[in-house]
C-alpha cells in the first residue's frame, strides 16, 4: 500500500534541536503496534473505530440472533428469562454506542478532515484519545459477560427504579447495573471529547475558499451531530451520576421508597435519548447526500435546504424528548404539545427524502453497491419514517407504546436507516481508503440479501404489535395469534445474517485480493476523491483552494486553472517549512488505561482503590501537556509539480 | 424502436405478475394476524375505539403520502437509471443544483397532511385522558396495582367491614357498559396496565399517580398484559378483565365480597384414611403452555363455569388442604378472609382464588393440573418469582418463600411435594 503513495519518498525530520528526557521522547514508528497505540493521525484512528465498530456490530448481531431463537416458537426454553433480558439490553446498548456511533465517528473521523481539505484534526492527540476511551467504555460494558453477576439487565433506557440496589441485587450482589453506568458514563466522555475536537476542526480547519456553505453535506452533518452530542450528553451524565450515587452512596435521586422520583430519570434519559436517535441518523443521511449525487452525476438537489433541514432536525430534536413518554400520565397538555412537536419533526425529515428523489430526477443512475444500499436507505428510512408518524398520535401510541410496533419502526430507522447508510458508506469510500475496489456481484448480492432479509424480519413485526404482543417478553403463549409473524421474523433474522456474512466476507476479500483502483473511481464530487489511494499521512501535498460546493467537480472540469493554483501554493508551503504534522505520543494510551483501572476498581466499590486508576489518568494527562504538542515537517522531493493532481 | 420482448425481461415479468397475484394471499395473511386476543385492531370499548380511529387517519394520511413519493421515487430510479454502458458514459446530466418553488410547495403540502392527523389526535388525547363529564356520575372506581409480577385489584366503592375494599389478584371484573376509572399505582418498579382492546396502556410509576379510563361496550373476556419492562418475569406479568352484564356483576361481587367458601370437613376418622389424588400430575417442564383450546373457545363462559363448585369435590382433601395451607405458612402472606384471616399486603388475596380463572398472574389457566404445577415448581413456571425466592421487605431483610438465603446462598425453606399438593388445589379450587 505504501508503493501507490506519492509522498513514498518524501523526507522527514524531527523539529526540536534540544535533546529531551526519554519520557518526553515521541514515537515515531510508522507501521507495526506502535504506530497504532501512539497514533494521532485521523486516518489510522478511524481505522481503529470502525474496526472496532464493526467488531461489537457482530457481537450485538450475535444477540439479536439468540433473541430471534428464543422468539422462534411460543414458550420456548432455548435461554431463560434472565439471559433474554441481558441480551436485549445488551443488544440495544452494544448497537447503538458500539456500533452504530462509533462506525460514524470511523467516517467523521477519516473522511471530514479530507473533505474540507485538512491535514488531520485540530487536536490529534485528543483524538487518539477519545478512541481509547470509547475502548474503555466497550471494555467495560462488556464485562459482565465474563463474571459471576452476568451482564447488564435492566434495559438500555436503564428506568429506574429497575436500576436501584433494591431491585437489581434484590438476591445477590450485582454489578452488572454497575458497569451498564460505568460503561455508559465513559463512553459519553469519549463522544463528548470527540465531538468537540470535530466541531473545533470543522470550523478553523476547512482549506481556504471552503466556506460553510461549500461545506460537503456529510461534513454539515457530521458538525449537526457533533453540536448534538456536545448538547445532549450533558443530560445522560447527570442522570448517571446520580444513580450511581444512589447505588454506590445511598443517596435517593430515584430512590422511590424514599421519595425518590422515578419519573425524573425519564426526563433525563430522554432528552439525550431523542437527540441520540438523530446523532445515530444524521451521519448516515451525510452519507447517503454524498453517495446520491455522485451515482446520479449531478449536484445535490437543494443543498441549502438539506442543509438547514439538518439543522432543524437537531434543534426540533431536543423538544420532543417527551413522546417517548406518552404513557407517563403526563397529562392532556404536555402530550399534545410534544405530539405536534413530533408531527413537526417530520418535516424536515420529509424535505429531505423529497431532496434526495429531486437529486435522482433527471440524473444518469448508476447502479453501483453503494447506490443500492443508498436507494435501499431512502425507501426504508420512508418506511421507518411513516411509522414514526403514526407514534406522533399520542393517542394511537397510546396502543403502540412498549409493543413490537415500536420495535419495527425504530429498526427500519436503524437498519434501514442508519445501517444501511453506513454499509452503503463503507462500500462508497472503500476504494479510497483502501485501493480496491467491492466487486459488483457480490456488492450486490450482500446488499439484496440485507434488504430482503431485513425487511420479513421486521415487517411483520408491525402486526405483532398491532396485535398487542409488548417487546421485551423473554416468552409468549402460542394462542395470543403470534405465531406465525414470530416464525417468520426468525427467518428473516436468519437471511439477514447471512447477507452479513457475505458483506464482511466479501470486504475481508477485497482488502486482500480485491481489483485494484486509482485516484476517483467513481467519479466523485468531493476533495476527498482528489487524494490517491490510499491517502498519505498528510492527505494533500498541496492544500486545495476551494472554488465551488462539490470542490472536486470543480477541479476536475478546470485543470489548467488548479494546477496552476497549486503550483503558486506548494512555493509558499515550503517557503514556510513544508508540510507541518503533529508528533503521536503514548500518553493518550496511558490516561485511558488509568481510567480503565479505576473504572473497574470503582465499579467493584473498592472506591480508595480506585483512586490508582485515577491517579495513572491524572499523570498521564500532566505528562501529555508537558511533553508539548510538538510536530515534524514532511519535505517533498524534487519538484513540487509531482503531486497528484498530475493525473 | 425495438421490441422490448427480451427473455430476460419476459422472465421479469411473468416474476412481477406472480407477485402480483400472490399478493392478496399474502395479505389476507397478515389480517390474519392482526385478530388475537390483544389485538389494537379488533377493539370492544370507546377507548380503544378512539385510538384506533387515529392510528387509522394516519395509515391513511402515510399511505397516500407513501403512494405519492414511493411512485415519484421509483418512476425516477427506473427512468433514469443507466441501462447500458452507452448510459454509462453519456455526457454528465445538467448540473442543476434545485428548485426553491417545488421544494417549499412540498413543504407546505406536508404541514397540510400533517395537520390532518394533529386535529384527530388533539380531539382524542382529551377524550382519551379521563372519562367524560356526563359518565363520571356512574363510573365504576379501581385501584390497581402493580407487584413485580402480579397485579392487585382493588374496589374502593366497596368496603368489607373491618377488612377494606374488597381487593382481587389478576382478574378484573367490570360491569360492562360503564366506564371504570382506574387509578395506577405501584409499590415497587414500574409496570403499565394494558388491555389492547379496551384501551391503550398507562404507566404505573412509583410516586406518581396515574391513571387511566376504559369501557367494555359488551360482556367479555380480555387479555391483558404488563407493557413496561419490569424485571425477571416481566414476560409472563398478565392479566384479564371480566365484563359483565349488570346482575352477573353484582351476582358476582356479592359473592366476593362475601368471605371464603367454606367446606365441612369431615369426621377424624374419615380424615384418617389416606387418600389418592382424583389426577395425575404431569410435569411438563419449564415455560410450558398453561392455557388450552378449550378454554379459549369461549373464554367467558368457562370463567363463569369457574364460579360454580366442582361436583366431584371431596371434603377430605379439602380438610387436608387447608391444614397444609397453615403448616406451609401459605397463611402468612396469602390472606383467605373469614377462614385463615392472614396474609400480607405484598402476596395476592386468595380469598376466592377458586373463581378465578387463571393462575400466576394470567398466565396459567386455574386447573389443577396447574395449580399443582405453579405450588409445587414455581420457579419452574416464573423463574425469579418472590413466593419462591422471597420479598425483599427493605433494609436488607427478607420475607422468605420457598427459599430462604443462608451464608449467601438461597437454601430450600417450603417444600410442596406432589404427594401434598392434591389436597392444597383441592382447597384453593373450592375457595369459590
Amino acid at each position: 500500500m505504501e508503493a501507490s503513495s506519492p509522498a513514498a519518498h518524501a523526507g522527514t525530520e524531527t523539529h526540536s534541536a534540544p535533546k529531551r528526557s526519554w519520557l518526553f521522547t515521541r514515537p515515531t514508528a510508522k507501521t507495526g503496534l506502535v504506530s497504532w497505540l501512539t497514533t494521532v493521525d485521523h486516518k489510522k484512528i478511524g481505522l481503529l473505530y470502525g474496526i472496532s465498530a464493526l467488531f461489537f456490530f457482530l457481537v450485538g448481531g450475535f444477540e439479536a440472533l439468540l433473541i430471534r431463537i428464543q422468539l422462534a416458537v411460543p414458550n420456548n426454553t432455548f435461554i431463560s428469562h434472565q439471559t433474554y433480558n441481558e441480551m436485549f439490553t445488551m443488544h440495544a446498548t452494544t448497537m447503538i454506542f458500539l456500533a452504530v456511533m462509533p462506525l460514524s465517528a470511523a467516517f467523521f473521523n477519516y473522511i471530514m478532515p479530507l473533505q474540507i481539505g485538512a491535514r488531520d484534526v485540530a487536536f490529534p492527540r485528543l483524538n487518539g484519545f477519545a478512541f481509547w476511551v470509547f475502548l474503555v467504555g466497550a471494555i467495560i460494558l462488556n464485562i459482565g459477560w465474563f463474571v459471576k453477576s452476568g451482564a447488564p439487565d435492566a434495559g438500555w433506557f436503564g428506568y429506574a427504579p429497575l436500576t436501584n440496589k433494591a431491585y437489581s441485587d434484590q438476591f445477590s450482589g450485582d454489578m452488572s447495573t454497575d458497569l451498564w453506568i460505568m460503561g455508559l458514563q465513559i463512553l459519553g466522555v469519549s463522544s463528548v471529547i470527540g465531538s468537540l475536537n470535530f466541531i473545533v476542526t470543522i470550523i478553523n480547519m476547512r482549506a481556504p475558499g471552503m466556506t460553510m456553505m461549500r461545506l460537503p453535506v456529510f461534513t454539515w452533518m457530521t458538525l449537526f451531530t457533533a453540536f448534538l452530542i456536545i448538547l445532549s450528553f450533558p443530560a445522560i451524565t447527570i442522570a448517571l451520576v446520580e444513580l450511581m450515587m444512589d447505588r454506590s452512596f445511598n443517596t435517593n435521586f430515584f430512590e422511590a421508597a424514599a421519595g425518590g422520583l422515578p419519573i425524573l430519570w425519564q426526563h433525563l434519559f430522554w432528552i439525550f435519548g431523542h437527540p441520540e436517535v438523530y446523532i445515530l441518523i444524521l451521519p448516515a443521511m451525510g452519507i447517503i447526500s454524498e453517495i446520491l449525487p455522485t451515482f446520479s452525476r449531478k449536484p445535490l438537489f437543494g443543498y441549502p435546504i438539506i442543509v438547514f433541514s439538518g439543522a432543524t432536525i437537531g434543534f426540533l430534536g431536543f423538544g420532543v424528548w417527551s413522546h417517548h413518554m406518552f404513557t407517563t400520565g403526563m397529562g392532556s397538555v404536555a402530550t399534545a404539545a410534544f405530539s405536534l412537536m413530533t408531527m413537526a419533526i417530520a418535516v424536515p425529515t420529509g424535505v429531505k427524502i423529497f431532496n434526495w428523489i429531486g437529486t435522482l430526477w433527471g440524473g444518469h443512475l448508476q447502479m453501483r453497491t453503494p447506490m443500492m444500499f443508498a436507494l435501499g436507505f431512502v425507501w426504508m428510512f420512508m418506511f421507518g419514517g411513516f411509522s414514526g408518524i403514526m407514534h406522533s398520535a399520542a393517542p394511537a401510541d397510546a396502543q403502540q407504546q412498549d409493543s413490537y410496533f415500536v420495535v419495527a419502526h425504530f429498526h427500519y430507522v436503524l437498519i434501514g436507516g442508519s445501517v444501511f447508510g453506513l454499509l452503503a458508506g463503507i462500500h462508497y469510500w472503500f476504494p479510497l481508503i483502501f485501493g480496491r475496489k467491492v466487486s459488483e456481484f457480490w456488492g450486490k448480492l450482500s446488499f439484496w440479501l440485507i434488504f430482503i432479509g431485513f425487511n420479513v424480519t421486521f415487517f411483520p413485526m408491525h402486526f405483532l404489535g398491532l396485535n398487542g404482543m409488548p417487546r421485551r417478553t423473554a416468552v409468549y403463549d402460542g394462542n395470543m395469534g403470534w405465531n406465525d409473524a414470530n416464525l417468520v421474523a426468525t427467518i428473516g433474522a436468519f437471511i439477514l445474517a447471512i447477507g452479513i456474512v457475505v458483506y464482511f466476507a466479501v470486504m475481508i476479500r477485497t482488502y486482500f485480493k480485491g481489483e485494484m483502483v486509482s485516484i476517483d473511481p467513481w467519479d466523485a464530487r468531493t476533495l476527498e476523491w482528489s487524494l490517491p489511494t490510499p491517502p498519505p499521512e498528510h492527505n494533500y501535498d498541496v492544500l486545495p483552494t476551494v472554488h465551488a460546493r462539490d470542490a472536486y467537480w470543480y477541479e476536475k472540469t478546470h485543470k489548467a486553472e488548479i494546477a496552476k493554483e497549486h503550483a503558486e501554493h506548494a512555493k509558499t508551503e515550503s517557503a514556510h517549512g513544508g508540510i507541518h504534522m503533529p508528533s503521536q505520543s503514548w500518553f493518550p494510551l496511558l490516561a485511558a488505561v488509568g481510567l480503565l483501572i479505576g473504572a473497574i476498581l470503582f465499579v467493584n466499590h473498592l472506591f480508595l482503590w480506585a483512586i490508582i486508576g485515577g491517579g495513572i489518568f491524572v499523570l498521564a494527562v500532566y505528562f501529555w501537556a508537558a511533553e508539548g504538542p510538538g510536530g515534524y515537517h514532511v519535505h517533498l522531493d524534487g519538484d513540487d509539480s509531482h503531486g497528484h493532481d498530475k493525473h | 424502436m425495438s421490441l422490448p420482448f427480451t427473455s430476460r425481461s419476459i422472465l421479469r415479468r411473468v416474476a412481477s405478475c406472480a407477485a402480483v397475484a400472490a399478493m392478496p394471499l399474502f395479505l389476507g395473511g397478515w389480517l390474519n394476524w392482526l385478530t388475537g386476543p390483544q389485538s389494537t385492531i379488533d377493539v370492544a370499548g370507546p377507548v380503544a375505539k378512539s385510538q384506533l380511529d387515529v392510528f387509522y387517519v394516519t395509515v391513511w394520511v402515510t399511505g397516500i403520502i407513501f403512494v405519492l413519493v414511493g411512485g415519484v421515487l421509483t418512476y425516477a430510479t427506473l427512468k433514469y437509471k443507466a441501462r447500458n454502458a452507452a448510459d454509462e458514459h453519456a455526457p454528465t446530466p445538467p448540473q442543476s443544483h434545485g428548485n426553491p418553488l417545488v421544494e417549499l410547495g412540498l413543504i407546505a403540502a406536508s404541514v397540510l397532511a400533517l395537520v390532518f392527523i394533529a386535529i384527530p389526535t388533539l380531539k382524542a388525547i382529551w377524550y382519551n385522558y379521563d372519562v367524560p363529564a356526563a359518565e363520571k356520575q356512574n363510573a365504576l372506581e379501581i385501584t390497581a396495582t402493580g407487584y413485580q409480577w402480579w397485579f392487585k385489584f382493588e374496589y374502593p366503592s366497596e368496603q368489607i367491614d373491618g377488612v377494606g375494599p374488597l381487593t382481587t389478584a389478576n382478574e378484573l371484573v367490570i360491569p360492562a357498559g360503564r366506564a371504570v376509572s382506574i387509578n395506577l399505582r405501584t409499590t415497587d418498579v414500574i409496570h403499565s396496565f394494558w388491555v389492547p382492546k379496551l384501551a391503550g396502556k398507562v404507566d404505573m410509576i412509583p410516586n406518581r399517580g396515574n391513571h387511566l379510563w376504559l369501557k367494555a361496550d359488551t360482556p367479555g373476556y380480555f387479555w391483558g398484559q404488563c407493557a413496561e419492562y419490569c424485571g425477571e418475569d416481566h414476560a409472563v406479568m398478565r392479566f384479564r378483565v371480566i365484563a359483565l352484564n349488570a346482575a352477573d356483576y353484582a351476582t358476582w361481587l356479592a359473592n366476593q365480597k362475601a368471605p371464603a367458601r367454606s367446606v365441612a370437613a369431615p369426621d377424624a376418622a374419615a380424615l384418617a384414611q389416606p387418600i389418592s389424588a382424583p389426577y395425575t400430575f404431569k410435569n411438563p417442564g419449564p415455560n410450558a403452555p398453561g392455557w388450552s383450546a378449550a378454554f379459549d373457545a369461549d373464554p367467558l363462559a368457562s370463567w363463569v363455569k369457574q364460579q360454580h363448585p366442582d361436583a366431584n369435590e371431596n371434603p377430605v382433601l379439602i380438610a387436608k388442604g387447608r391444614e397444609l395451607f397453615t403448616a406451609k405458612t401459605c397463611v402468612t402472606c396469602h390472606a383467605i378472609r373469614g377462614s385463615e384471616g392472614g396474609g400480607a399486603p405484598f402476596a395476592p388475596d386468595l380469598t376466592h382464588i377458586g373463581s378465578r380463572s387463571t393462575i400466576a398472574a394470567g398466565l396459567l389457566e386455574n386447573t389443577p393440573q396447574n395449580l399443582h404445577r405453579w405450588i409445587t415448581r414455581p420457579h419452574e413456571v416464573k423463574p425469579g418469582n418472590k413466593m419462591y425466592m422471597g420479598v425483599p421487605m427493605g433494609g436488607g431483610s427478607v420475607m422468605n418463600g420457598y427459599m430462604k438465603a443462608e451464608e449467601g446462598r438461597l437454601v430450600p425453606n417450603i417444600s410442596v411435594s406432589d404427594d401434598e399438593a392434591p389436597a392444597l388445589v383441592a382447597y384453593l379450587l373450592s375457595l369459590k
